[in-house]
């Protein structure tokens, strides 16, 4: 039996002979990025062996790393099989991450007489956030945040809804473990310090999208990762807390907000309930960046909504030096004076580029000419030879590449990831107003919803074309809708049934099967 | 202007995109009286192979691809009417679509694109297509190839099912197995016994071609 000795959390443990080195490190819970849920596809999940041998390496897994990474005897932990004893040295937990909290809350018609505290949640696929209510007054008299442990089954929806097609009913109840162990963890934390009993919550309210809204009911998510995409249900949810696993007293419920899609859940309606985008006047244009570029167009008096594919490049992921939002991750670039400056997390010295960084770098490199407006970068040889670009300019056997810093690079394909991402959005975008009939000149407001979109500049977000040029000044952001909005439905019968209106009122279409979309797709792809 | 210079500038005008100068060129070679097979082959492909490289090098992404083979088809429409009548040719089939469940077909539709390009004869069957109609069409019009894509995680087991059905049916050998998309990896394929996977759409049709042995 091979023992695996980890420097970086100091634990040692045992596993078989021949054994996949993800597999002990789930089991045993020590931390490895896992994106894509061991499927060989994102190249996350590095290990360092520092001492000892494992199964030999694939020429896919050796295509995977850098030379110097090979050398110094990183592996990727889904491709590899503890044969023998070995040192190992695994990643640092992300809980660094700065979680978003704050958001704005509208007026609205609290109901009489509540007593004990509540918990609103917005339950996002990456970072669960929370509030401890008092609910007599409103009070929030705690708040937490932390990343969503079902991560350990996948980055994303699709891949945890993958884990739940392959593992079956044990997959579903895993998931939902995962996510309710994290968030009674929560609410422990948070009774704790407001000097609060457990017994004394009676309710909890949870905005999340449609797959995570299924997952923490236990409810069967499959149906929402094969075309046409239907949930189990749509409507709210009623529960009591002890048949979902949530702690807090006997008779304590639990209220899920309702959902418009598969891919336009709670969270999103949440942003459009607390946006008012029913009733205001405004030409408004509500959108939650992402992995699934979620938005909502009020125009011309009707409420339009789609999801658009973007794909994870906007959160670093497919980003040669792609990185989350942690210490060491370039965040801001600037290209000013024939110079490059860039803002780093933690002024720590950079490591790699996050989500804002990624957009922001690719933003000025199309600004200077570093990029055709094709998105192919600009040759050296068509340059002048004392241009101030040539230093930065890679070409070499794997392509051109921009180097931002030492050991972090934007490649061709990073930009081509890129031009994906936006081609997604903009293409949603353009055909949301083109249902509602409205032009981009009478668009009144774009409103920026949650965790990701609040670090993502309005010039970078025009500058890279994932927004039409002309939006940018009519950008706004309003922080964490989806928990604002779960904090107003725990409070309110009269909101809850607004919502549930709401819910009904807005009209999804699915942006993949419109007329055109693949010639819109490719014209939006230009910068 | 003799033959290959011309062959040359029609390459290099479907590498340009430029779909105009693409049929003003092609009507040229028409009257010269080439033969329009030749054409096709010696000019208008080997442009759009150009172009298959440079999508590989990163220099052209899909847009590119795309305007660039519709500068190839106008080519193509001009000359069809002129090809002589021939015996049945050497065409590489491709059965082609989106694995059941995923309605996402870009990719799927640019690797048709390339492959046409190729000179293949492709049959596409769309998107959302279920694991025996892939079977069905490939005996039907006794393809060589069965691609299968998908965009998403939770439908590549179709894929694996596929292969599954071929073997059951005492059939695998008879049809080669591609795969692609976002989330497919050459592990998965080799998980599943497809017989390759490629990147992208330009190295899918390389591959189809070393797999048939042709240039």
């Amino acid at each position: 039996m091979p023992i695996i000795q980890d420097l970086t959390t100091g634990k040692k443990v045992e596993c078989k002979t021949g054994e996949l080195l993800l597999a002990v490190l789930q089991r045993e819970k020590i931390y490895v990025n896992n994106a894509c849920n061991g499927k060989g596809t994102c190249g996350k999940c590095k290990v360092t062996i520092v001492n000892g041998e494992a199964s030999s390496m694939s020429e896919h897994e050796a295509g995977m790393l850098t030379t110097e990474e090979i050398n110094s005897g990183v592996r990727l932990a889904c491709m590899t099989e503890v044969t023998a004893d070995i040192t190992v040295k695994t990643q640092n937990d992300t809980t660094a991450m700065k979680v978003l909290s704050a958001g704005y809350i509208p007026e609205f018609d609290k109901d009489e007489g509540l007593t004990g505290y509540g918990i609103a949640i917005d339950i996002g696929t990456t970072t669960v956030a929370l509030s401890l209510v008092r609910l007599s007054d409103g009070e929030i008299v705690g708040k937490a945040a932390g990343m969503n442990s079902q991560r350990a089954f996948g980055q994303d929806v699709l891949t945890r809804i993958t884990y739940e097609m392959e593992a079956g009913e044990q997959g579903i109840t895993d998931l939902q473990k995962a996510v309710v162990d994290s968030t009674n963890q929560a609410v422990r934390t948070m009774c704790a310090e407001a000097k609060v009993e457990i017994s004394e919550i009676v309710a909890y309210s949870i905005a999340g999208n449609c797959t995570m809204t299924h997952m923490v009911l236990g409810v069967d998510a499959r149906s929402i990762g094969v075309a046409p995409y239907k949930p189990a249900f749509l409507e709210a949810q009623t529960r009591k807390a002890s048949e979902v696993g949530l702690v807090g007293a006997a008779d304590a419920t639990v209220y899920c907000l309702a959902q418009v899609s598969g891919y336009i859940g709670g969270d999103i309606l949440a942003g459009a309930y607390v946006c008012d985008l029913k009733h205001q006047k405004k030409n408004c244009l509500f959108l939650d960046i992402g992995t699934n570029g979620e938005m909502v167009l009020a125009g011309n008096g009707r409420l339009v909504s789609c999801s658009c594919a973007a794909g994870p490049a906007l959160e670093g992921m497919n980003i040669t030096s792609g990185m989350p939002a942690l210490p060491g991750a370039i965040e801001s670039v600037e290209m000013k004076d024939e110079k490059v400056s860039f803002g780093c997390i933690g002024e720590e010295a950079p490591k790699g580029i996050c989500g804002s960084g990624i957009l922001e770098v690719v933003a000025e490199l199309i600004r200077t000419g570093f990029v055709k407006p094709t998105g192919a970068f600009v040759k050296k040889k068509k340059l002048s030879e004392d241009d101030w670009r040539q230093q930065y300019l890679i070409e070499d056997e794997n392509g051109s590449a921009f180097l931002l810093a030492p050991g972090v690079m934007v490649t061709q394909k990073d930009v081509r990831q890129v031009q994906l991402a936006k081609g997604a959005i903009l293409s949603g975008f353009l055909s949301l107003l083109k249902q509602a009939q409205v032009t981009v000149e009478d668009l009144d407001e774009v409103i920026i919803a949650g965790q990701f979109g609040s670090h993502l500049s309005a010039q970078a977000l025009a500058g890279t074309g994932i927004i039409p040029k002309e939006a940018e000044d009519k950008v706004r952001y309003v922080g964490n809708t989806s928990k604002t909005g779960a904090y107003m439905a725990l409070l309110s019968h009269r909101v809850r049934k607004e919502m549930e209106q709401l819910a009904e009122d807005i009209n999804y279409f699915e942006l993949a099967e419109s007329e055109g979309y693949e010639q819109l797709f490719m014209e939006c792809m230009r910068f | 202007m003799d033959k290959n210079e011309l062959y040359g500038k029609i390459a290099d005008a479907v590498v340009e995109m430029e779909d105009e100068e693409v049929v003003e060129l092609c009507q040229i070679a028409i009257d010269e009286g080439f033969d329009a097979a030749e054409v096709i082959k010696e000019a208008l492909i080997k442009g759009m192979d150009k172009v298959s490289e440079l999508y590989e090098t990163g220099e052209y992404f899909l847009p590119e691809v795309l305007t660039a083979s519709f500068a190839l088809n106008e080519g193509v429409d001009l000359l069809k009417p002129h090809m002589k009548q021939e015996t049945t040719s050497e065409k590489v089939k491709v059965v082609i679509g989106v694995v059941e469940g995923d309605t996402h077909d870009i990719g799927k539709n640019l690797v048709k694109i390339m492959c046409e390009s190729a000179g293949f004869e492709v049959h596409d069957l769309g998107r959302d297509v279920p694991i025996d109609e892939f079977i069905r069409v490939a005996k039907e019009v006794d393809a060589d190839f069965i691609c299968m894509s998908t965009l998403m995680t939770t439908t590549m087991a179709g894929m694996k099912l596929l292969i599954e059905k071929l073997k059951e049916e005492g059939i695998r050998d008879k049809f080669m197995v591609m795969i692609g998309g976002g989330p497919i990896s050459q592990k998965f394929c080799d998980e599943i016994g497809a017989d390759a996977y490629t990147t992208d759409a330009a190295a899918a049709v390389r591959k189809m071609k070393e797999l048939k042995g042709i240039a």
